[in-house]
């Protein structure tokens, strides 16, 4: 395939209109999105689809102002529910027998209409009070919930941090960042006035800290027994953060300078986890660790098996993107069981085992942060923005999660970072707008005889202000017996979400050679399913044709084998960050996703040269195929893929600009530079449209990497072989 | 029993003997029914002490040192050891000696001296570095508030009397143990044990980041450079010089919690009694050998959790009493006196001391902790709350310099020699064995023996050891041209002063030989009954502890009876013609009291009490030892001066102050009379200034009792017929009891007992020693 042949998606994501067009009710594609909106009828149908079915859900994402999804309490009528299959009350069920009963949209069984529910029906049979029932109207409601919904009284948001204090974490910066970073958000973490936090660090053995209320400062306690470790305090461990304000804010201000002289070397990560689960075990919520060094005491220590460039190629492969210590999984299951969400950020220059450590978030249906040799001076102001969009993002508390679905098809299995708790429920305990997860569908019937299948996806969940709620997204999707229409309704961003998290999937249980090629046999196997399906009436003879929805199939496809997970082999990507970039993958939203595999290319002299300070910033959302081909030595790009943005200095960029935007480091090492604003229009407009990119989504930091035309190998290692388009050794697309 | 009070009947030597003429033979010995024994108090002040800025010199076959004892050829420069007769050049540096010019040691009168040694050739004091002594308080936070308060304070007052050089460390228990990190300056930090597992001393050092992988891997305790010369520097992060830390110690205090587990109801508080002891231990490991260590352990409840136990958490299970102690029924007792003799022997190995301040309505375990205190020579104070006088009191003289000092060395150890023939059974008192075998060493033993050397961690100005002695069962009579008629003893007490500078007390004494079969009239001159008494309490004691069905009261009936036949004047089968030598005349009134005290009498007092009596009847002296068996009473009226009353309920008047000093109590009784007189005020009127003068003499003489006295003891002010009355009535003859209460004189007072009184026991004596 040639890849400049490929049409390009230079616009982004794009959502599916036809989804909502065709049924007005349904949820907002932001909320779930279908691989395709019209289900095959029958299972030899959807066989010759070759494309996965299924869904992406992502249940908390972030509404525009307006669109906020509304808020429902049925108080002591009970929540409206189908008897048989549990679906919850929504637009697409159907009243009856003057308004008496109601017909489920999923199973069809007709359901009694509570006294306190009923309302008469119109002529045509629509409920009188509709407008002032935002759950028969609207694809999204919350609904408040009853006590029946609790296993226990609704838990406040608890944060507690488990930080690393080895010497490698003190000389990085890292704690310093951390703790100025926590103590800036104690007035944004949700749940004022219940929020709980507590502490441990750790290095070869673990410290707690009492931050009991009526101390004048805290008490460090510390717990050496790695091989039976224990609580030291039954209490004050875990303090409510208002009543304590004063003890963790002295607690902030002392930590980094506390352990500056510390020598010690160890990790005793494994001890001080269960130390923290230990403590967090009766609540639960989120627990942030900050891991520097390579856990070697006590249980889940981890050996330096490092990236082995002979396993690259054989059988055992995955198994250095696999948790090497069934510790991990173990604790994951733990930890998910309590409530736990575990969020983990590395830092290390060496191996640090992500794979090990990244199992702990993934089952928990948390997050990996890695920040591969962090140093505070360059990397300070990622980590910054990061962890407080972890600490202040809205989030829900011990959440689980169903999707149902109407009679004939069935959800069979499910990808992303999270616990299954039986067959279909996914265990939640913190979940936030930055995730989403994704399941497969299949035909349980040979045949479908409905015209329309319904999905309903259900978050039962605490809030950080202490209700419990439920949020459903429901949605309808016609049932369709022409392979065509399947193409037609294809929603490219939800197959590629799909594609890439079994493709990362495939990677830990295969080569990584594996793992691309029958990602790419997939997409071949469609395209040629549909070029027969037309290939006769347009005479296309052997080019290849795409359908409309599915033009940037091909060139994502392309991307996805291209990205650090399973990039090319032992040499293309440290193992660290290969592992890492794939739980990220796991969980990201579709739109964040698409950027990632297609970044934007943008070129930025000729608009920060222009005079006028009012320049039209639209110029700059012209962004340019990714191919080498597309940067003149003479100009400025910028490259941002939602994680980090390059800035590439053309060898013949006016030395005005460089220095404009660099002051007196324009002529240094550009790997050891650090942009900065200086007092000139220039550096401004950069500052101005870094900051509108970053803008656009806070979920990451794009931290600015400078590299200068032809300096290798940096310029190749951290930019050129990332341009999808480029045919760069290593990278077999 | 008050003139005694008044000369030192220990003199310079600070020995006194139960017999001081001596018996020749194992047989003849055994006869005397009363054991060979001598009461040595090691380190006794005495102003008449000389102290010799050398090293002695030692007998180059058996070690003895020279002294006054030995003989001196001047011309030949050569001394004759007294102990086993070889011959020994004097070196160099005594050339100068003759019979005019004799070195301190020689001289006749000073049979004990003192050598102050260096502990490195450097001749100048100032210049020696001595190791500071280290104080490790060890609080039990499993108390009321109200308690916490009284101990707390209590600790502040103790740290601001310490030597600012003094290192002091401080553990906390209660569920678990924190060890506080005084040296760390950031906050707070304290490092947390298990309260339910046993820990051993390596993994104490490991935890707290002062063993072995903490040097390796430059861990938490690891610094370099080595200040105040201890060979594992990490341990000055725990304990700091006293004037660092007083501030650090007392916001510590300040902020320090009762235990914070919850203790569910009908309960015990959780309470590791044993763990942290075992972490105090191990973290005092990590000192260098010879430093002064102590741990002041500061506990007010049972040990409830891991090993050292004492009783379950369930409230409904007491607390073991004499009678579970008896029939076995004692689940933890046991196990836990296991425990506590292996923390002993941990600490003796250190050097270290464990004392001991228990304070609570209930036991707190001390009969099982009895034997580390013991064995490593610790103090023990046992009070009702730590707001009480026994406990504050107490507390503080600890700390105090000066008169008041306890006088508080650390590293002792005592070396015995004796002459031939004389064979060392043991020690009861403050000590170990340190197992040094010799040809002195008897085939019995008793108490700490099998040895001829004791190790004494801690010992001060009062501390008090009693030698058994035995014979050599080998008959000498076939050669008695070589008897030498003098027999020897040398006690050779090294030790490190409060200031840190090693001493060596040298103490021989000389006692005659006596062929007893062939007259025991100068034996009988010899026998000091007061020592007997004491010797004999402490013996019971001791069998009663390790003897099982050991019938104390017929044990004693039995040797009184056997001393009275064998001593006594009288005719066969004639009790009215039974006299006792004047030598032994007060004995049998000391038996008759040991057994009816609380040393005998155990049912009456709970195992911790009676452990704690044991441990000071053992290394107090003599004079207060037998006060403790016997006490004495002074009364106090108008028109005479304070005199020394009977022992006996008839002592009791209506007009009549009475002052019973009984060691551990101090009573002040006043009669009905002057407590009626009292009541109205009278004391408060110009014209009675006699009243008031009454009033107020007892109460002079009770505090300088308790001026002197560690620990302090309880006193009581009571009326006669009030309720505390009866801290006086248990301990008078029943002279008069309801059984004989129409004898009575008015004003007097009953005593509702079954016990024998004096009289009657007396009449018992003379029937049974006069049998044939
Ligand atoms: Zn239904
Ligand atoms: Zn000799």
């Amino acid at each position: 395939i040639d890849s400049k042949a490929l049409p390009r998606p230079l616009e982004g994501d794009v959502e599916p209109k036809l989804f909502a067009e065709m049924y007005p009710m349904n949820c907002d594609p932001r909320y779930l999105r279908l691989t395709t909106s019209a289900i095959p009828n029958s299972q030899s149908l959807a066989a010759r689809w070759h494309l996965p079915l299924g869904a992406i859900v992502c249940p908390l994402a972030e509404a525009p102002d307006g669109e906020e999804v509304p808020v429902v309490n049925f108080a002591s009528t009970g929540i409206i529910r189908c008897r048989r299959c549990r679906t919850y009350v929504n637009p697409f069920v159907t009243f009856t027998d003057s308004g008496r009963k109601w017909r489920c949209s999923l199973c069809t069984l007709l359901n009694d209409v509570p006294g306190e529910y009923f309302s008469h029906l119109d002529a045509t049979g629509r409920r009188l009070d509709l407008d002032q029932r935002p759950e028969l109207t609207k694809g999204s409601v919350e609904f408040v919930a009853p006590t029946e919904y609790m296993m226990r009284p609704p838990m406040p948001p608890v944060y507690f941090f488990l930080i690393d204090v080895s010497i490698s974490a003190v000389r990085s910066g890292m704690i310093e960042v951390v703790a100025q970073t926590i103590r800036s958000c104690l007035d944004e973490l949700p749940g004022f006035p219940r929020t709980q936090i507590g502490f441990a660090t750790f290095d070869s053995a673990i410290h707690f800290y009492n931050m009991k209320s009526s101390l004048t400062q805290p008490q460090m306690m510390v717990v050496s027994d790695l091989d039976d470790i224990f609580v030291p305090l039954p209490d004050d461990l875990l303090v409510n953060l208002s009543e304590s304000r004063s003890v963790v804010e002295t607690f902030l201000d002392s930590l980094p300078s506390m352990f500056q002289d510390n020598m010690n070397v160890e990790s005793a990560f494994g001890p001080a986890l269960k130390a923290a689960f230990m403590v967090m075990s009766q609540l639960g919520g989120k627990l942030l660790i900050f891991q520097n060094t390579l856990p070697s005491l006590g249980v889940g220590r981890l050996k330096l098996r490092g990236d082995d460039l002979r396993v690259y190629g054989t059988d055992k492969e995955h198994m250095l993107r696999l948790p090497e210590d069934p510790f991990y999984k173990q604790m994951a299951a733990e930890l998910t069981k309590n409530q736990i969400s575990v969020n983990a950020y590395a830092f290390s220059e060496k191996y640090t085992d992500i794979a090990s450590l990244g199992a702990l978030a993934k089952y928990t249906g948390g997050q990996v942060y890695y920040y591969p040799s962090f140093q505070s001076a360059t990397h300070g102001e990622k980590l910054r923005h990061e962890l407080s969009r972890d600490l202040t993002r809205e989030t829900a508390w011990e959440a689980v999660m169903r999707i149902r679905c109407g009679k004939g098809v069935r959800f069979t299995s499910y990808h992303g970072n999270f616990m299954l708790r039986s067959t279909d429920l996914m265990a939640l305990p913190a979940v936030d707008c930055d995730k989403a997860y994704a399941a497969q569908l299949s035909l349980e019937d040979t045949l479908l005889t409905t015209q329309t299948v319904y999905f309903q996806v259900a978050l039962l969940y605490t809030a950080s202000c202490g209700e419990r709620r439920i949020r459903v997204h429901t949605a309808a999707a016609p049932v369709v017996a022409d392979l065509g229409e399947m193409y037609r309704q294809a929603d490219s961003g939800a197959i590629v979400s799909l594609l890439s998290r079994l493709a990362i999937e495939k990677t830990l249980s295969h080569k990584l050679e594996d793992a691309r090629n029958s990602l790419q046999l997939r997409i071949i196997k469609a395209l040629k399913e549909y070029r027969n399906l037309y290939a006769v009436q347009h005479r296309l003879g052997g080019r290849m044709i795409y359908p409309e929805s599915l033009k940037f199939l091909p060139l994502y496809g392309l991307a996805i084998c291209r990205s650090k997970p399973l990039r090319g082999g032992y040499a293309d990507a440290p193992l660290d960050e290969r592992c890492s970039a794939g739980y990220t993958m796991m969980s990201l939203p579709v739109k964040k996703l698409l950027k990632l595999l297609y970044p934007r290319l943008v070129r930025l002299d000729e608009y920060i040269l222009k005079a006028s300070t009012q320049a039209d910033i639209k110029d700059l959302e012209k962004t340019l195929p990714l191919a080498a081909e597309n940067l003149d030595a003479r100009g400025l790009y910028l490259y941002d893929d939602g994680f980090r943005f390059i800035l590439w200095f053309g060898r013949a960029l006016s030395p005005d600009v460089a220095m404009n935007l660099l002051g007196a480091d324009f002529a240094a090492e550009l790997s050891k530079v650090n942009l900065y604003e200086h007092d000139n229009e220039m550096s401004r407009k950069l500052m101005r449209i870094l900051k509108k990119f970053r803008d656009s989504d806070h979920s990451y930091y794009q931290l600015c990497h400078l590299i200068r035309q032809g300096e290798q190998p940096r310029e190749s290692y951290l930019f050129l072989s990332y341009l999808l388009e480029d045919q760069i050794g290593g990278a077999n697309g | 029993m008050s003139e005694m009070a008044n000369t030192d009947p220990e003199g310079l030597d600070g020995v006194r003997m139960s017999w001081n003429v001596w018996p020749r033979t194992k047989v003849e010995a055994s006869k005397c029914v009363i054991p060979l024994a001598a009461s040595f108090s090691p380190i006794r002040p005495n102003p008449d002490i000389i102290t010799l800025p050398y090293a002695p010199l030692r007998c180059k076959t058996c070690s003895a040192v020279l002294n006054p004892f030995s003989r001196v050829d001047f011309a030949a420069k050569i001394w004759i050891c007294p102990f086993c007769y070889q011959r020994n050049h004097f070196p160099p540096h005594y050339s100068m000696i003759s019979e005019t010019n004799l070195p301190g040691e020689l001289y006749a009168q000073y049979t004990t001296v003192q050598y102050s040694l260096f502990q490195n050739p450097n001749p100048n004091p100032n210049l020696t570095p001595t190791l500071p002594p280290v104080f490790l308080f060890m609080l039990d936070t499993c108390m009321i508030e109200e308690e916490m308060g009284f101990v707390k304070s209590a600790l502040k007052r103790a740290i601001g009397l310490l030597p600012e050089n003094a290192l002091v460390g401080f553990v906390s228990f209660g569920t678990q143990v924190q060890v506080h990190e005084l040296g760390f300056s950031d906050m707070s930090k304290v490092y947390v044990f298990r309260g339910n597992k046993e820990i051993s001393k390596e993994q104490v050092l490991e935890q707290l980041g002062l063993g072995i992988s903490a040097r390796r891997t430059g861990g938490p305790g690891y610094q370099k450079g080595l200040p105040n010369g201890f060979p594992n520097s990490g341990v000055t992060r725990f304990l700091l010089p006293a004037g660092d830390c007083e501030y650090t110690l007392n916001a510590l205090l300040d902020e320090l919690q009762t235990d914070q587990w919850p203790v569910p109801p009908g309960s015990r508080a959780s309470r590791c009694t044993g763990v942290a002891l075992s972490v105090a231990t191990g973290l005092l490991g990590a000192c260098s050998t010879g430093t002064g260590a102590r741990i002041i352990a500061l506990v007010g409840g049972p040990c409830t959790e891991g090993p050292g136990t004492i009783v379950s958490k369930d409230l409904s299970d007491p607390v073991r009493s004499h009678k579970d102690l008896d029939k076995d029924a004692a689940p933890y007792f046991k196990k836990a006196v296991k425990f506590y003799e292996n923390l002993a022997n941990q600490l003796v190995s250190q050097g270290h001391v464990l004392d001991l301040f228990a304070s609570a309505l209930d036991q707190v375990g001390v009969a099982e902790m009895k034997v580390a205190v013991e064995k490593t020579g610790g103090l023990v104070v046992l009070a009702e709350s730590f707001g009480h006088s026994v406990f504050k009191d107490s507390f503080k003289r600890v700390f105090e310099e000066g008169e008041q000092s306890l006088g508080l060395c650390f590293n002792g150890t005592l070396e015995i020699n004796c002459s031939k023939d004389i064979k060392i059974q043991g020690i009861v008192g403050p000590c170990t064995s340190l197992e040094k075998k010799g040809p002195a060493v008897a085939d019995t033993v008793i108490g700490e023996g099998g040895t001829t050397a004791w190790k004494m961690c801690g010992l001060d100005k009062s501390t008090c050891l009693t030698v058994f002695f035995d014979l050599s069962s080998s008959d000498r009579s076939n050669a008695p041209g070589t008897v030498n008629p003098m027999l020897y003893l040398q006690f050779l007490t090294s030790y490190q002063n409060p200031e840190g500078q090693l001493m060596l007390r040298v103490t021989t004494i000389s006692r005659a030989w006596i062929d007893s079969a062939v007259s025991s009239e100068e034996l009988v001159q010899g026998f000091d009954q007061e020592t007997a008494a004491v010797v004999m309490a402490r013996l019971t004691s001791l069998k009663m502890e390790t003897e099982e069905g050991f019938d104390a009261t017929r044990w004693l009936d039995r040797s009184l009876i056997r001393l009275c036949s064998k001593f006594g004047d009288y005719r066969k089968d004639d009790p009215a013609s039974f006299t006792l030598n004047p030598s032994f005349s007060l004995f049998p009134q000391f038996m008759f009291n040991l057994r009816r005290s609380q040393f005998v009498q155990v049912f009456n007092n709970s195992p911790d009490e009676t452990a704690y009596f044991r441990m000071l009847l053992n290394r107090e002296n003599i004079t207060n030892a037998a006060v403790m068996i016997q006490p004495s009473l002074i009364s106090y009226s108008f028109n005479s001066l304070p005199a020394p009353a009977l022992l006996d309920v008839a002592s009791i008047a209506a007009d009549r102050i009475l002052l019973l000093d009984s060691y551990f109590s101090v009573v002040i009784f006043h009669g009905m009379q002057i407590a009626q007189w009292r009541n109205a005020g009278y004391h408060n009127q110009p014209e009675h200034r006699a009243f008031a003068q009454l009033l107020q003499a007892p109460n002079d003489d009770v505090q300088m009792i308790i001026r002197e006295r560690f620990p302090v003891p309880r006193l009581v002010v009571c009326d006669q017929h009030g309720s505390q009355a009866r801290f006086l009535l248990a301990k008078l003859n029943p002279s008069a009891t309801y059984n004989n209460a129409h004898e009575m004189a008015a004003g007097s007072d009953v005593i509702f007992t079954d016990d024998v009184s004096l009289q009657v026991f007396f009449e018992h004596l003379q029937r049974l020693a006069v049998q044939s």
